[in-house]
């Protein structure tokens, strides 16, 4: 079984994310509170409670390293947490939003984060020491519609975007005096803030989740089409891919290897992407088993026949009625619409990650004993 | 059940399923707003394409999608169901995701936006909506009888006074 824990937290979780030894867990229970629990005893406890925002909280980050939790939220504001004690304190950043905050990502270095906005801007919010704040600048341009996810190149550079205009956008986010000159490499040597290094028109519905591989090399992202897309070599000649599944499209992906991607959505059950030897991606299986769908297995199609013809009575008039759709029968009972990985600073690939959804519970997966997946990892 | 109604309702279900991916979304017209883009239909690149499905020239069922919702209406063939489905209207809160005003054109509309989603079960609430649709259905072929069964028996009592 890949799921290792499963625990119902609310009726309903719109974002989670883990602190740094991950002990604890923060997550907004669908309202304008952030909840942080603490596993005490195999029982989850709750700490502490977040207020500050006043409509419903859509993102939430917890860094690594400087253990500060970062909480965006519809009503355009953002704060950064920090832990003084025993209390976690609040500080506003001046996001110069005119509409909500959709999603809100840690740069790998912590020393910068991004906020996506139904604004159809990207804002990048650094610390500045003299005032005491986190200022933000913005991407204006480019975007024709709400920004759905952003993703940090481990660079601390680049910036991936999805839009529910159906693009995927990567810019430049160099701050002078905030990013060394050193960091920048590779493509984006000489990029000014905010520049467009390469707009992706795959999809053809609304874009989500999307993530860097663990290199940087390789870029995941998520259409509504039910397609997810593979880009290498992001710069003047992209390669790209696109997987097509049959299933319900997804909202949110994850690089667990660099071969190999868990995407989540509203099947309610996560998917697992994988490249063979010479790159081509394609759909491996549900990660989750489904239950069989209930009533007896009939051996041959004749025996089917026979059993129904024997079953009628039991079922009377159900049995003439349209077909009832099946429960999903998976672990998860409605959308997923958060998945992070649980991986230890320092340490590329991971192993485990945890799901969110609309269903209130959070998910610990892992692919420790999955055979077939070994070879990817 | 007739067969031709099953296959209907079938791919209403089929198409439900997929249309109900819905996710909440802020207006991105106004601030700090939260309205059914479907309803609004101020941002064209937060609908998707609308779908006609019908089952024949007098009944269909129009499934319109958008990023936070789902509006489905459904035009049935004749006037008593026009009667018992105003009834039902005016009844609206009790069955949560119907809309108290059905959509030009159309009998009956159901409004399902990502709020439903959160809080019922998705295969439950297509599950609803499709039984909603048989019974309709069923009901009005029973109206249709009964009121055929009286309109025999009133003419026959209303004759015998002839012979």
């Amino acid at each position: 079984m890949a799921a290792i824990a499963v625990h119902q937290f609310a009726q309903c979780i719109t974002c989670h994310a883990w602190s740094p030894e991950q002990s604890m867990i923060a997550l907004c229970p669908n309202n304008n509170e952030v909840h942080i629990y603490r596993l005490v005893d195999d029982k989850w406890e709750r700490l502490h409670v977040l207020q500050k925002h006043d409509q419903i909280v859509s993102g939430v980050d917890w860094s690594s390293r400087s253990n500060r939790i970062v909480t965006a939220s519809h009503d355009r504001n953002s704060y950064v947490w920090n832990l003084e004690g025993a209390e976690w304190v609040p500080t506003l950043v001046i996001l110069r939003l005119n509409r909500a905050a959709l999603c809100v990502r840690w740069s790998p270095r912590e020393n910068k984060f991004a906020v996506g906005s139904g604004a159809k801007t990207v804002c990048i919010c650094y610390y500045e020491q003299e005032n005491n704040w986190w200022v933000s600048k913005l991407i204006r341009k480019r975007h024709d519609s709400s920004v759905t996810s952003v993703a940090w190149h481990p660079n601390n550079i680049l910036l991936a975007t999805t839009s529910t205009d159906g693009k995927c956008r990567v810019f430049s986010t160099f701050i002078k005096g905030v990013d060394a000159k050193d960091s920048r490499a590779g493509p984006s040597s000489d990029s000014k803030f905010g520049e467009q290094i390469i707009q992706l028109d795959l999809s053809i519905s609304w874009a989500f989740g999307v993530r860097w591989s663990p290199s940087g090399n390789t870029l995941a992202y998520v259409g509504h089409n039910s397609m997810i897309y593979f880009v290498d070599d992001i710069g003047p000649s992209p390669l790209a891919q696109n997987v097509a599944f049959r299933d319900l499209p997804l909202r949110d992906v994850i690089f667990v290897s660099e071969r190999l991607v868990i995407g989540v959505g509203f099947d309610c059950n996560p998917m697992v992407f994988a490249a063979d030897e010479s790159g081509i991606w394609s759909f491996v299986r549900f990660l989750g088993e489904r239950k069989t769908s209930a009533g007896p297995k009939y051996g041959s199609q004749f025996s089917e026949a026979f059993g129904k013809l024997y079953g009628q009575p039991k079922h009377g008039v159900n049995n003439d009625g349209v077909e009832h759709s099946r429960s999903r029968g998976g672990i998860h009972e409605n959308c997923i619409n958060c998945i992070v990985s649980l991986g230890q600073p320092g340490i590329s690939t991971t192993k485990r990650f945890s799901t969110s959804g609309l269903d209130g519970r959070v998910v610990i997966w892992d692919l420790e004993n999955q055979a077939d997946l070994s070879e990817y990892l | 059940m007739a067969n031709t109604l099953r296959l209907y309702l079938t791919c209403i279900r089929n198409t439900l399923e997929a249309a109900m991916c819905l996710q909440n979304f802020p207006c991105q017209e106004v601030e700090r707003h939260n309205k059914p883009e479907v309803e609004l239909k101020t941002s064209p690149e937060l609908l998707l394409n609308p779908v006609l499905i019908c089952r024949n020239e007098a009944e269909k069922c129009l499934i319109e999608t958008s990023i936070n919702s789902v509006k489905q209406s459904d035009e049935l063939e004749n006037i008593l169901t026009k009667k018992f489905l105003r009834f039902l209207s005016m009844r609206a809160e009790a069955f949560q995701v119907l809309r108290r005003k059905p959509v030009q054109g159309y009998d009956i509309s159901f409004l399902i936006t990502n709020y439903h989603c959160e809080e019922m079960q998705k295969h439950k609430l297509i599950d609803f909506i499709v039984q909603f649709m048989e019974d309709i259905d069923k009901e009005i072929s029973e109206l249709k009888m009964s009121v055929n069964t009286r309109g025999r028996l009133v003419a026959t009592e209303f004759l015998k006074q002839f012979i």
